[in-house]
Formats: structure tokens, C-alpha cells, sequence
């Protein structure tokens, strides 16, 4: 089995992303597939783009944009 | 679409002030080993020198095809390059740039020659080498441009350096200090290998103090004659909890929290951010400030994390764009970094507080906190935990507290607090112990219902101080004033809106209004009793309401619990308090009664000792290490002051007072903060 790498992209580990931690994900081309070093995540690159998507889920505004008067009126959120 | 913007009518322009600064960092932090994985380590790499000066000439275009002027910050691997310094000429020549020097940047083939080691960070040198380090890179810049620079930074800046600096090039006004709440959440980020502990400071402009960095002077014998700026303008919210590397004025670390769409590449969190900045003129005399600083490392070609090289263009290019619209909508002035700090010193008094009135622009909450900073004290204010503080620094002390090889805090530059929500658990909802807060606890009939539970939000506003002693204690001896500008000491005030405690056979509705007194060091903190509702009228007429007001405290810097036993909890009655631990009999079961003089020392020895003293005038607990007394005052009916030790599983202090409350009826505290002898 040959040493992994770093993959097109430096994906970080999604499962440690939502507990606040960057860790780089190595890339097994034998698997096709990104795996953590830390924890036990290891998925396709699909798989990290749909989890990546998932971490969003504390970002409850994200999209929204705040105008002047929202930031001491609360009536409308 | 995500560009609208707002600008008050019929007022009086706010004055929103910008940095934008740029290093050439010939060797970009993360580049060497982004780029390079697979490679032995070569920090000379062409490659890597290329694409770095290829980098900042990007972002140099992006201000000034906005119309914005920026501030260069020569590292000392760029002042070896002749390219790097004479685009940093041409663009002084051609866009008004000013030309400064960072001391970011170290790391280059000349600086590892000849100071034999990889360390980049200048707070954590020895003095010794801060010392040849600064006359080596200032003397190289010296030798570049024929003058010595105006502007320097770091990502910290410990007082020592500072002091030196100003010392032998006092030409130096301004400087970057600081990053906001950047400590062991970082460190924990990068899995606990980013050192960069400096928790605990300004999110804003301010003036250090020569004794402490993060400490703001409060007069001019303490000002360390520069003004300092903080690495990046910061979610007051996100940042104080999360990794405070995904929530700044850094379209890069927007894009490393992962806070865009994927399909669009909109980022709407940015401007919310900037504009919440914009905001906060209203809380500051009409003055606003952000900063935006880049290092090439994080426009990497080949792209960073998850973002694409075309991305991480585009978030700078678009936050270039938004402050070049509001700057030409009149909205926004760009400065460079020195005639920033002449427009601070000229517009700030020392004693003149920071204020930030924050809610949330992420989550989707309606978290609403309150962070207040002067030369006494640092505080945030949650209004999700009924205006609990859940954050105090006491600068007061100004503590000496030097970083580096050879001092007892190599790494950790943080200001230590007394009460940190986050590390030292907060409002307590855990099996056992306690948790750092200070609150309320409003009781009826055997229920209690702490005030952390009641969520509100708060108003902000501010009145002169009328009593001229109180405004002679807050030393209007200033910059401002010298300069012949008058200014007045004021209270900022807090209003929060009242909440509903509901008991069983009654409901008490209660307001909380907060006073910050420039430069006293202390919050006056009332609690008033508007009303009180029964079904049940004689359970109104009866109502009898106890509050307790408490803090409960402890010292540090990070999660971990420090060593308690030096401290010192005191309860005290009267001018003529006899000193003295007092009776077993006293500690274990309270002291109450009497209004004769008496002083109850308790030496914190881990036994869970506590004492109560009737109608005591002050409780107290001195905190040697970090040379602090805190301590509480009251006016109240039937008040008794407290003070609790706390045990091995629960390493804490609780100071607090207790209290009878009726309805219109209003109980008194004054938290304050003192340096200890």
C-alpha cells in the first residue's frame, strides 16, 4: 500500500469540523477515498461535500442579510 | 443582492473608520506547508517567493481599484527582496500607502542564518533577542527607504516590546496588538499545536498601558505612546465562543467557517459583520472601526481547504468592493494605520470606555451581549443569561505579566479573568460545583429562580456625570483634553428589558439597569421590582422576595483550574471592623446580627467554609496572583453580605449579598474592581 496524500482540494475532517476542530484529511487513492487522522471519519469526496453541508446546520442565518434596524429589533426574526 | 447597506438620515455622519494592511510575507504562513506537502522543507523555494509577491500585488490591486488606500507592512523577508520594496515606494508614491513594518513575517533563509531557530513569533522571544530582532528588521528598513516606519505589529505585542519599540524609535504611533480572544480555542482549532495564547483583550482601538498590553492606560504616565489596533475586527459573539479564526473581517476565514453557499459563493455573513461594526458608532460617540488584514498565505494558488483559489479571490476582491461602495457613498474613511492613531488620540479620552451592543448575525438566535472596555476593567454582558456578566478582566491591576523564553509565561499573553463563562462553566448546569457568573437569584417561599434563566435584551444609553467628584475620579486628564478638547465624563447604561419570574402563587416582574461609571473600575448594578401579580391577593400583600446577588469567581487564563490558596475571602461591618478569621460557629453557620464593627477573614483553604455578616458594607476576595481585589457593595433592605470558599471539585469564590425586595422597591450593588497592594 503506498503512502496517502493530500487530495485536489485540502479537505478537513467534517466530524471534526463541528466539534471546532481544523484537521487536514489525507487522500487514499487505492480507496478513493479521504480519511481522518484524528478521529475514525473516512468518506468519498461526496461524502465530505454532503457532510460539509451538514456542519452548516448552527449557521441558521447564514443567508440572511441584516439591515440597520435588525440589529436591536428583534420583532421580526 | 446581498449589498444593501444602510446610512442614518438626518444625523450627523457616523465616522466609520478603516485599515486595510498588507504584508508581503515571502514565505506565507501555511504556504510552505500547503504547497510543499511531499516536498522536503525549502522556505527559499522560488516558487514560493513568486507566487508570495504575486499574491500581495493581487491584493494591492484589489484596494486600490476601489479606491482604498492601504497600509504595507514590510516583513523582514520582503525588505531582502528588491521587488518588494519598490512596489511598497511606487504605491506609497502613487496611492498614499504608507509604508510600515511588521514583525509578522520573520521566517525567511536570512533570519534562520542567523538567529538559528524556527520561531516566528516576536512576544515569545527573549527579551534579549526581541531586542536584536527589532534593531536588526528596523534597521534593515532603515536602510530600505531612508526613514524609520510609523506603523509595526504582530499578532501580539507584549508591554516590554512595546516599551522598547517607542523607546528607540519613537517615530513608531501605531500598532497591530492584539487578536481578539485568540487563546486556547485556537489552540484547540489546530489540535493543540497554534500557540497563540491572547484571550482577554480589546476588540477595539485603545491605548495599552506600558504596564500590560491588553490593559488600556488610564492617564499619561501609564500610556505607552502608541495606539494599538487589533488583528482583524471580530464577531463579538461567534469568536468569544467558536474558533475565532471563522468569524473576522477576513474574507478567508469567512470562507474557513464554511459560511457561504456553495452554489452561489455568496457570503452575506461578511457584510452583516462589517455593518454590525458600523453600528456600533452609536455606542462610541459616533465613531466606528474595522480592520482587514490578509496574509498572502490564505489566497494560496492552490486553493485553502475546501475554497478554491477562484474563492478565496473572489471573498477579497468582494470585501474590497464593499468597502470601496460605502467609502464612495460617503459611508466609510480609509486611513492608513498612523493617521489612524492621530485621529484616535485626537478624537478619545484614556477614561473614554469601548462599547459594543452585539446580537447575533449567525446562528439564527436573538442573543443580544454587551462588551464594555476602559482602562479598569474588560466585561461582556449576556442578555441570553438576563444580563449575567460572563466575562471580567480586571485591568485595574495593570499586571505586569511579561511573555517569552525566560519569563514564567512563555506563550500565554492572555489578560487573566475572574469570571470566564466558557472556560469556568458559567451558569452551572452540571452534576456538581459551581460555575464563574455574576447574577441573581430571586426567591419566594423556598423556589428560587436565577435571573440566568431569564432571557431579554438590553438598550443602550448614556448620561453625564452630574456629582464633580465622581467625575474628577474618573480622571479627565487625556489625550483630548489636552489637546483643548473638553469632555465629559459619562455612565453608560444598560436597560434591559424587564422579565416575568413566575412561583407558584405569584409573579414578580423585575428590571435590571446596569451603570458603568468612567473610571471607577465599578458596575452599579440595580434590580427593581416593577410589579408583582397574584390571583391570590393576599399572597401579594405577603409576598415576601429575597434576592442574592452573587458572583462567583476564580482566576486564570485557560480552561484548567489554578491554585486557589493564596486568596483571601473578607466580610466587613463598619469603619472600626476588628480584623480577625472569626469563630468556627460564625464561618459554618453565618455571622448575622449586631451592627457593631466586625471583619470575618477567611483564608481560602479548600474546606467549603461559609460566612454571612448582617448589614456588611463590603465583601471581598483579593486575588494575589493576578494582584486584583474584588469585591461587592450594597444598598438594600435587610442586606446581608456573604462569602463562600468553594472546594477541590468546585476551585471557586462566591462573594454576594441577600436581600428583601417588595414591589417599586429597588436593591443596590456595586461590583468593583481594585489593584491589590
Amino acid at each position: 500500500m503506498a503512502q496517502s496524500g493530500k487530495g485536489k482540494l485540502n479537505y478537513r475532517c467534517p466530524s471534526c469540523f463541528m466539534r471546532d476542530l481544523d484537521l487536514d484529511m489525507f487522500y487514499d487513492k487505492e480507496k478513493e477515498e479521504y480519511y481522518c487522522i484524528r478521529c475514525q471519519y473516512r468518506g468519498s469526496e461526496a461524502d465530505v461535500l454532503e457532510k460539509n453541508q451538514m456542519a452548516r446546520f448552527r449557521y441558521g442565518a447564514m443567508m440572511r442579510r441584516f439591515e440597520e434596524k435588525d440589529f436591536e429589533d428583534f420583532s421580526e426574526d | 443582492m446581498f449589498l444593501l447597506h444602510f446610512q442614518r438620515k438626518g444625523e450627523t455622519m457616523d465616522k466609520f473608520v478603516v485599515n486595510i494592511i498588507h504584508r508581503p510575507e515571502m514565505v506565507p504562513e501555511y504556504a510552505e506547508k500547503v504547497t510543499g506537502h511531499g516536498q522536503a522543507e525549502d522556505i527559499g523555494r522560488k516558487a514560493l517567493l513568486t507566487e508570495s509577491l504575486d499574491i500581495f500585488k493581487t491584493q494591492q490591486e484589489c484596494a486600490h481599484k476601489n479606491g482604498l488606500k492601504t497600509t504595507i507592512e514590510m516583513t523582514y523577508a520582503s525588505l531582502f527582496n528588491d521587488e518588494a520594496v519598490a512596489l511598497a515606494k511606487e504605491h506609497h508614491e502613487k496611492y498614499g500607502d504608507e509604508i510600515g513594518l511588521t514583525l509578522l513575517g520573520l521566517p525567511c533563509k536570512e533570519f534562520r542564518e542567523k538567529y538559528k531557530t524556527k520561531d516566528f513569533c516576536i512576544w515569545m522571544f527573549s527579551m534579549e533577542d526581541k531586542k536584536a530582532i527589532v534593531q536588526d528588521v528596523f534597521g534593515k528598513f532603515y536602510e530600505c527607504f531612508g526613514f524609520y516606519p510609523e506603523s509595526t505589529g504582530s499578532y501580539y505585542m507584549d508591554a516590554e516590546l512595546i516599551n522598547y519599540i517607542k523607546e528607540k524609535y519613537p517615530s513608531v504611533k501605531c500598532a497591530v496588538a492584539t487578536c481578539w480572544e485568540e487563546g486556547p480555542k485556537a489552540y484547540h482549532t489546530c489540535n493543540n499545536s497554534w500557540y497563540t495564547f491572547m484571550d482577554g483583550g480589546p476588540w477595539a482601538p485603545w491605548i495599552p498601558s506600558r504596564q500590560n498590553t491588553h490593559a488600556p492606560a488610564a492617564n499619561e504616565a501609564e500610556d505607552s505612546g502608541i495606539v494599538a489596533i487589533p488583528h482583524l475586527s471580530r464577531d463579538l459573539i461567534a469568536c468569544y465562543d467558536g474558533n475565532g479564526s471563522n468569524f473576522g473581517t477576513h474574507p478567508q476565514n469567512v470562507l474557513r467557517g464554511m459560511i457561504y453557499d456553495t452554489d452561489t459563493w455568496e457570503y452575506p455573513y461578511l457584510y452583516n459583520l462589517i455593518d454590525q461594526y458600523r453600528y456600533q458608532a452609536r455606542f462610541n460617540n459616533g465613531y466606528s472601526y474595522n480592520m482587514m488584514f490578509v496574509g498572502p498565505g490564505w489566497m494560496n494558488k492552490m486553493g485553502r481547504w475546501e475554497a478554491p483559489y477562484e474563492l478565496l479571490l473572489k471573498s477579497y476582491e468582494d470585501g474590497c468592493a464593499y468597502y470601496g461602495r460605502l467609502k464612495k457613498e460617503g459611508c466609510l474613511i480609509d486611513m492608513t494605520m498612523s493617521e489612524f492613531a492621530d485621529y484616535y488620540r485626537a478624537k478619545k479620552s484614556y477614561t473614554e470606555p469601548e462599547c459594543a451592543l452585539w446580537r447575533d448575525i449567525l446562528y439564527g438566535s436573538k442573543k443580544q451581549v454587551f462588551w464594555y472596555c476602559d482602562p479598569y476593567m474588560r466585561a461582556g454582558v449576556n442578555m441570553d443569561q438576563g444580563g449575567a456578566i460572563v466575562d471580567l478582566r480586571p485591568y485595574v491591576a495593570k499586571l505586569n505579566w511579561p511573555v517569552g523564553i525566560g519569563t514564567p509565561h512563555i506563550q500565554d499573553a492572555s489578560y487573566p479573568f475572574l469570571i470566564q463563562e466558557k472556560y469556568r462553566a458559567g451558569y452551572f448546569t452540571h452534576y456538581a460545583g459551581e460555575g464563574t457568573v455574576r447574577s441573581a437569584k430571586i426567591c419566594h417561599n423556598g423556589e428560587e429562580v436565577d435571573l440566568c434563566l431569564c432571557r431579554t435584551k438590553a438598550h443602550f444609553s448614556e448620561e453625564a456625570i452630574s456629582d464633580e467628584n465622581e467625575a474628577d475620579a474618573a480622571g479627565l486628564k487625556n489625550a483630548a483634553a489636552e489637546s483643548g478638547e473638553k469632555k465629559t465624563a459619562k455612565n453608560r447604561i444598560l436597560t434591559l428589558d424587564p422579565v416575568d419570574i413566575e412561583f407558584s402563587d405569584l409573579t414578580v416582574k423585575l428590571q435590571t439597569v446596569m451603570t458603568f461609571t468612567e473610571g471607577t473600575g465599578s458596575i452599579r448594578i440595580d434590580r427593581k421590582v416593577l410589579e408583582i401579580t397574584s390571583e391570590v391577593p393576599s399572597s401579594k400583600s405577603a409576598a415576601d422576595i429575597t434576592i442574592n446577588e452573587y458572583m462567583v469567581g476564580c482566576y486564570g487564563t485557560t480552561e484548567y483550574t489554578e491554585d486557589m490558596s493564596s486568596l483571601t475571602l473578607i466580610a466587613e461591618r463598619g469603619a472600626n471592623a476588628s480584623a480577625g478569621e472569626g469563630t468556627d460557629a460564625e464561618k459554618d453557620a453565618g455571622c448575622n446580627g449586631g451592627t457593631e464593627g466586625k471583619k470575618i477573614e477567611i483564608p481560602y483553604e479548600y474546606r467549603c467554609r461559609e460566612a454571612s455578616l448582617a448589614g456588611a458594607d463590603r465583601v471581598t476576595c483579593i486575588v494575589p496572583p493576578i494582584e486584583t481585589v474584588v469585591s461587592m457593595t450594597c444598598e438594600g433592605r435587610d442586606k446581608a453580605g456573604y462569602v463562600k470558599e468553594g472546594y477541590a471539585f468546585s476551585p471557586m469564590f462566591t462573594i454576594g449579598y441577600t436581600g428583601k425586595l417588595c414591589e417599586k422597591e429597588v436593591f443596590t450593588t456595586w461590583l468593583n474592581l481594585e489593584k491589590a497592594n
